[in-house]
């Protein structure tokens, strides 16, 4: 088969009555495109999703399945089947048939614009308000302060990519949250955004709870730094041994003070005498240590440096397709 | 670690005193190809007479029709153990004897024989008897059915209470931190394809926990009921000393399965239960500095500092952590393919398409537990 020019990506976590619809879907939306396969994910699915997309996969020659070990979660899902599509352009687009295939060609004109990312964000968001939305909203200003990268929903997986801009970003942990923060920073991918229709789900269940709202603040700490300082982790080091050192001020200072404008003989009760000094001297010693972990962070750094980024290709062997 | 490894006196320098009826089938088979099977041996702790035990073993695989070598790693403070090896040994029997010079530990003596191994499957055996020798030709027979890693299960369990009370503590903790359903994660024979082994990084003390990092990496790991062996049913108590290291080895087991590649998760929580109640303090105590009253000399100001700081401590180490992933991770992938299982006993024929609809969709095979012992 010849490269194809479009892979559209799915990743697929128990999601057995969605399969078949979505693959007519995207027959349909992309009846007009010359060149396209769709790679289906499976995220190790424990349901009849695998034995599916198997059977389609095995009939359908633009349909190819990459199956993981076990359930991975949703980022390593996608950067797999980044990692086997073969397009110049990648689409990624959740597996519940909340996305809609049709505004896929839409993206591909935005692309085609020069960009190497189009987001889509959901108008009319079809979600539960206050355990959806909310976060969402919340999060997604969060992101935008946080990062400086302003899109409106990174929450929506509907989205597309430049092949070139793709093999410079590494999806890990989490990440799939926050793939415009990630691409903006180490990809330096120019985004834009488009509306894209979102449906009510009608097969299976949501698999996303409020209890992940506290991981996503780590990981939010985690997009900044990257974001802002994974050239010069020392000045990020830096800036809050800085602000230690300044806490730490204020409390020697406040002592001086204390000391300086007693007009009664001091009284060297424990309290009195040591309290202040010795919150300055956690402070200092807060900031020594911060200091010395910012050097690590150069280490960490340098070290990654001299092993020369070394980029996919190595790739494990196997899977189905 | 290696450097440090010493191979004591190899067969072939005493061969030709061996009598040519006492020459193994499957020692001069396994000069010319790969055997179908390495056992390794680490000789760590409760030895029993290691050439019966040997001889238990060859007889086991020997009459289930598997070619073999025998790999013994023992620590030096029982090395002395390892003369009448030595003789089996000189008897043309498919034993090497690989001792390090220095105490090394369970993991690293497992990883010495990982690597000297020639066989399509390992199988790991302890240096005394928790079931029969029978069972691991059981072992070897469920990898050969597709799992990439078989372990023994003793069940039923027919020990002193004081063991299984253990068994299962050790089982509650494995089962919340790893999510594992596994029964028996202590019992130390294990049978797995070579490769699973030999591409599944060991280290520190995991070698205890193999069938949870292979789990995690996302192999087929199957439990196998056999039944206990006389010797296993004594009631064990170990040094308190133990029972921290084992505490320690389970915490950093639970940090590598949960949190390599997100540590802020982990220190961010450590973090925020320490500055939290640092920060609800200060914040009570710059009220009250509102409100007139003086706080320099409160001692409770300084607990309140101290929490900030090492929550904060907590955080930056997390970040530390965060930034080390990052740097790292360029081209490693965290996800592993689903493969279905090369076949082991026919020769490899790896080019064929492999058959869609009859995959194995398990990953984890726990047998019926209620199998009677024979």
């Amino acid at each position: 088969m010849i490269r194809p020019a479009l892979s559209v990506v799915v990743p697929l976590y128990n999601e057995s009555e969605c399969v078949a619809p979505l693959v007519n879907a995207v027959h349909r939306a992309l009846a007009d495109e010359r060149e396209w396969e769709l790679v289906l994910v499976d995220d190790g699915s424990s349901d009849d999703t695998a034995r599916i997309a198997a059977r389609i996969a095995t009939s359908d020659e633009r349909v190819r399945l990459v199956r993981l070990a076990r359930n991975y979660g949703q980022t390593q899902a996608m950067q797999a089947g980044f990692d086997h599509a073969r397009g110049d352009v990648v689409v990624s687009m959740d597996g519940d048939l909340q996305n809609d295939p049709e505004d896929i060609p839409r993206l591909l004109e935005k692309l085609d614009e020069g960009y190497d990312l189009v987001a889509g964000y959901r108008v009319r968001r079809q979600d539960r308000f206050v355990t959806r939305k909310v976060p969402s909203f919340v999060a997604n200003r969060l992101i935008a302060w946080l990062t400086g990268v302003r899109v409106r929903d990174n929450g929506c997986s509907l989205k597309a990519y430049r092949r070139s801009m793709l093999e410079q970003l590494h999806l890990y942990s989490d990440m799939h949250r926050f793939i415009p923060a990630l691409a903006a920073a180490t990809a330096q991918a120019s985004i834009v955004e488009v509306p894209v229709r979102h449906h009510p789900r009608t097969h299976g269940t949501s698999k996303y709870g409020l209890s992940r709202i506290l991981k996503i603040l780590a990981d939010l700490l985690t997009i900044k730094m990257i974001a802002s300082f994974r050239e010069r982790p020392l000045l990020m080091f830096g800036l809050g041994a800085l602000a230690a050192a300044l806490l730490g001020g204020c409390f020697a200072a406040s002592w001086l003070v204390i000391f300086a404008t007693s007009t009664t003989p001091l009284q060297y009760d424990i309290a009195e005498a040591y309290v202040l000094p010795a919150c300055s001297i956690l402070w200092a010693a807060l900031a020594c240590y911060l200091l010395l972990l910012g050097l690590v962070g150069e280490e960490a750094l340098q070290n990654s440096r001299e092993a020369g980024y070394e980029d996919i290709g190595a790739l494990a062997a196997g899977g189905i397709e | 670690m290696r450097s440090n490894a010493l191979e004591f006196p190899a067969p072939d320098a005493r061969a030709g005193t061996v009598p040519a009826d006492r020459v193994g089938s499957a020692t001069s088979e396994q000069r010319g190809r790969t055997p179908d099977v390495t056992l390794i041996m680490t000789v760590v702790e409760r030895p029993e007479t290691l050439d019966e035990l040997y001889s238990e073993y060859a007889l086991a695989l020997r009459s289930a029709g598997y070619t073999f070598e025998v790999i013994i790693t023992a620590e030096p403070f029982y090395r002395s153990l390892l003369a009448p090896l030595e003789a089996v040994a000189a008897d043309g029997e498919p034993v090497r004897i690989i001792g390090p010079a220095r105490t090394v530990g369970e993991t690293a003596l497992l990883r010495l024989g990982i690597e000297k191994s020639r066989g399509r499957i390992i199988v790991a055996v302890p240096a005394y008897r928790q079931v029969k020798p029978e069972a691991a030709t059981e072992l070897i027979a469920a990898v050969e059915n597709g799992a990439d890693l078989a372990v023994a299960w003793r069940w039923p369990r027919r020990d002193a209470l004081i063991n299984r009370v253990q068994n299962r503590a050790l089982h509650l903790v494995t089962g919340r931190l790893a999510h594992s359903r596994l029964h028996d994660v202590a019992c130390g024979l294990r049978a797995a394809r070579g490769d699973v082994l030999r591409e599944i990084p060991l280290y520190g003390d995991f070698a205890r926990f193999l069938p949870l990092i292979a789990l995690h990496r996302g192999y087929r790991v199957v439990e196998v009921p056999v039944a206990q062996h006389v010797n296993d049913l004594r009631g064990r108590l170990y040094r308190p000393g133990v029972y921290l290291r084992r505490l320690v080895d389970l915490l950093g087991l639970f940090f590598l399965l949960r949190f390599t590649e997100k540590p802020l998760r982990f220190f961010g929580l450590i973090g925020s239960v320490l500055a939290l109640p640092g920060l609800i303090i200060t914040a009570i105590l710059g009220i009250e500095r509102i409100a007139g009253h003086a706080i320099g000399h409160r001692p409770l100001l300084l607990l309140g500092v101290l929490l900030i700081t090492l929550g904060i401590q907590a955080i930056a180490l997390g970040l530390i952590g965060e930034m080390i992933v990052h740097f790292s991770i360029n081209g490693r992938r965290s996800y592993r393919l689903f493969a279905t299982a090369p076949a082991i006993g026919a020769a490899a024929t790896s080019d064929a398409p492999p058959v869609v609809d009859d995959m194995l969709m398990e990953v984890e095979v726990a047998e019926p537990p209620r199998r009677r012992a024979d």
